[in-house]
């Protein structure tokens, strides 16, 4: 119970970090990790991301 | 078994009930704060079993078997069916800033009971209502925005409202929290030093992801955590040395220059140098600290030391002037309602829900979790002695000067405090003084301090713990002054585009340069007026974002109304008309005292009036000018709300007599192909 409490809590912080996100993308591209991949990822994610408000 | 179900809940709600009588009753004696989480939790586990389930069931017929959005347009990137409990994380770590910390320390003014019955009742059956039908009506509409769904159920002007009043709602918030990190800051080479601190890791964090290690965020997270673990140490060393200290230690106007400084060059810089690192810090570290708060109080079940009620109910307290009814209302605004949360709700979340039903936890229940969040500021604001909570929130302007002078107002007040007890309190901190550090987050920051030291290490590990804290509230703060700023920015451009291509594009430097210097200066001149204010600038700018968060929130319900309306009939209106009615007395009365009240600490006018009768210097002329301004911001607030409010009231109406075509603007049903087990 432990184990898959914390295995949950690793795939939040996965998701909030954009990894999960990010895995995704190279599954989808079929491409490797690479920095030049991770720039495309990024540089696309941070536009719609940093597009909306953050909360108060 | 389903006997001894019903035994069970029927149990919470006993609990619920008992807990809140304790609570309500007690007077004249300290009560333990574990009373105010019980009666919290029982309160939020009954409201979610009952009232959300109700909600879910009859109001919204949330269906497994609808195709979300996330199934229907998956596209990897904004729309991905996601597990429910990530998706609950993700949406509170969105909705979860600075307002439900600040607001219940501020309120804490009143006593430890009005604010807290405030954030149970008003999550239940405002901000969560609120949250869970936007996200129900978001995720039923293709993951429409709030302005979208306003012009598309409302009508036009309600779009062209809504779009208005966040951007003037963003330009206050971004002053009044900026306030809150040079309140925090000013006069503090320990906690000026750690911040300053995080600039750089924030640009090292940048440079490991793009250039070194792609892709890598949790590990890059935990070395710029450690790194920012070593600055919390280093700022102690700082403050320590007499070589370094004096250049740590700066003015109130020198913070806020350097944070507005620091906003412009968030806001034209490449993103993810900066700002995306930045981001996923202090999202990591906001999660972890509220989870160690509530450990924390759970271990240490500190004793309250604020009264029920304090003397200030009148409307004469010296952390914000007025009575407790409207104030006390609009001052927690993100614990209790949250106009913001709106946003998020039809933001980036109903894109990511799976399964319909999903919806009810993450919507209803996330609001719940937060307001939590606010019952444990509430907690730790009052397990300070209230001499020391009045000591660090009241104004010098108010209460005097010089140490000795703040003490004995202080105490004449009926709330003992020492001069050199607030001496020995900020020598244990690692700071000059503790006096008159308005803004609510010192306060916090001590008892939160003082919650986890007694939790292991005692005085000695006070110091650090207070610099932590305080470097968990403005790394949060200073991620939404970065992100709001970039966000203003983008608003501007898209709105001047329309009059020269170029100032639209976002890659034209002078339009970038050009539109984040007229968003910073917007909210700076507010940040430079709240330093200059010898009230101090929570008094007014504090309100004036409650007011403006609530009158989102009063947005947010008439839509929600409309649609609930234009579903069910008149039936299940009351669910929404009543929160909105209460917001819209609550905000009206606020936003018409602010304006008009005779009392020169409430009203911007009266105050007005008050300065014209002195000498008129420069910088009384200034002083009046900004209270004009507040006055006008103000009135803008109310009559962007009204009109929205009449537009609403006018389809209701139609609907109503049968005049008015009913429109429901879902998206057609469609069977989901997912299975069960994968969510």
């Amino acid at each position: 119970m432990l184990r898959s409490f914390l295995r949950g809590v690793l795939e939040l912080l996965r998701e909030i970090g954009d990894q999960n996100a990010y895995a995704r993308h190279l599954k989808r591209h079929g491409v490797e990790n690479s920095a030049m991949e991770w720039r495309r990822f990024s540089d696309e994610r941070f536009r719609t991301k940093y597009q909306k408000a953050k909360c108060c | 078994m389903a006997f001894l179900k019903r035994l069970v809940w029927v149990l919470i709600a006993l609990g619920a009930a008992a807990c809140l009588g304790v609570i309500a009753t007690s007077r004249g004696e300290h009560i333990n704060s574990i009373w105010l989480v019980l009666a919290s939790a029982c309160s939020y586990l009954v409201a979610y079993r009952f009232y959300g389930a109700f909600i879910a069931a009859k109001v919204m017929a949330l269906d497994a078997k609808r195709a979300t959005p996330a199934e229907r347009l998956e596209n990897g990137h904004d729309y991905v069916p996601t597990n429910k409990w990530i998706v609950f994380g993700h949406h509170f770590a969105a909705i979860a800033g600075p307002g439900p910390l600040v607001g219940p320390v501020l309120a804490a003014q009143f006593g430890y009971l009005p604010g807290t019955l405030w954030i149970i009742s008003g999550a239940v059956l405002g901000g969560a209502i609120q949250d869970f039908v936007i996200l129900f009506a978001s995720m039923r509409r293709d993951g429409k925005s709030l302005g979208q769904m306003a012009r598309e159920e409302i009508g036009k002007v309600g779009g062209f409202v809504s779009l208005v009043t966040v951007l003037l709602i963003m330009i206050i918030l971004l002053a009044v929290v900026a306030l809150v990190v040079v309140n925090a800051l000013a006069g503090s080479p320990w906690g000026t030093f750690t911040i300053a601190a995080t600039m750089p890791v924030a640009v090292f964090m940048g440079l490991y992801l793009r250039y070194w290690r792609p892709g890598k965020v949790l590990e890059c997270s935990a070395l710029g955590f450690a790194l920012v673990i070593a600055a919390v140490f280093g700022g102690q060393w700082i403050a320590g040395s007499a070589e370094w200290a004096p250049v740590f230690t700066l003015s109130a106007m020198s913070v806020a220059i350097a944070v507005i400084i620091y906003g412009f060059l968030a806001s034209a810089l490449p993103v993810w140098l900066l700002l995306a690192p930045r981001d996923y810090l202090s999202t990591f570290v906001k999660l972890g600290v509220i989870g160690m708060l509530a450990l924390g109080i759970l271990a240490v079940r500190p004793t309250l030391e604020m009264p029920a009620f304090t003397k200030f109910i009148d409307g004469t307290g010296p952390v914000f002037a007025g009575k407790i009814f409207p104030f006390c209302f609009i001052t927690i605004a993100c614990g209790a309602v949250s106009g913001f949360h709106s946003l998020i709700s039809s933001g980036t979340t109903p894109k990511m829900i799976a399964r319909e039903t999903h919806a009810l936890p993450v919507g209803y229940g996330c609001m719940l979790l937060e307001s939590f969040v606010a019952i444990m500021a509430m907690i730790a604001s009052c397990a300070l002695q209230p001499g020391i909570y009045f000591a660090v929130n009241s104004p010098p302007g108010l209460v005097g000067k010089t140490a000795a002078a703040a003490a004995t107002t202080i105490t004449g007040w009926g709330f003992p405090v020492g001069a050199d007890q607030m001496q020995a309190l900020a020598k244990s901190v690692g700071e000059v003084t503790l006096f008159g550090r308005t803004g609510g987050a010192p306060s916090l920051a001590l008892g939160m301090a003082h919650i986890f030291a007694r939790g292991g290490g005692g005085d000695a590990v006070l110091g650090f713990w207070y610099h932590f804290a305080i470097m968990f509230e403005a790394l949060f703060i200073l991620t939404i002054i970065d992100a709001g700023t970039r966000v203003g920015r983008f608003m501007l451009q898209d709105l001047l585009g329309h009059i020269h291509k170029p100032l639209g594009r976002t890659s034209w430097m002078p339009g970038v340069i050009g539109t984040s210097a007229v968003i910073v200066v917007a909210w700076g001149f507010f940040l430079i007026q709240g330093v200059r204010d010898p009230l101090g600038g929570i008094n007014s700018l504090w309100p004036l974002f409650g007011i403006a968060n609530q009158l989102l929130a009063a947005i947010a319900l008439s839509v929600a109304t409309t649609i609930i309306l234009k579903m069910h009939g008149p039936k299940y209106m009351w669910i929404t008309c009543a929160p909105l009615t209460w917001l819209v007395t609550v905000t009206f009365s606020a936003a018409w005292q602010k304006i008009f009240s005779p009392l020169p600490r409430v009203g911007f006018l009266a105050q007005v009036t008050a300065l014209e009768k002195g000498k008129i210097t420069p910088q009384v002329a200034t002083l009046i000018f900004n209270n004009q301004l507040d006055a006008a911001v103000c009135g803008t607030f109310l009559v962007l709300v009204a009109i929205i409010l009449a537009d609403s009231l006018r389809l209701w109406y139609g609907i109503l007599r049968g005049s008015e075509e009913v429109v429901v603007s879902e998206s057609p049903f469609v069977l989901t192909q997912l299975r069960a087990e994968e969510f």
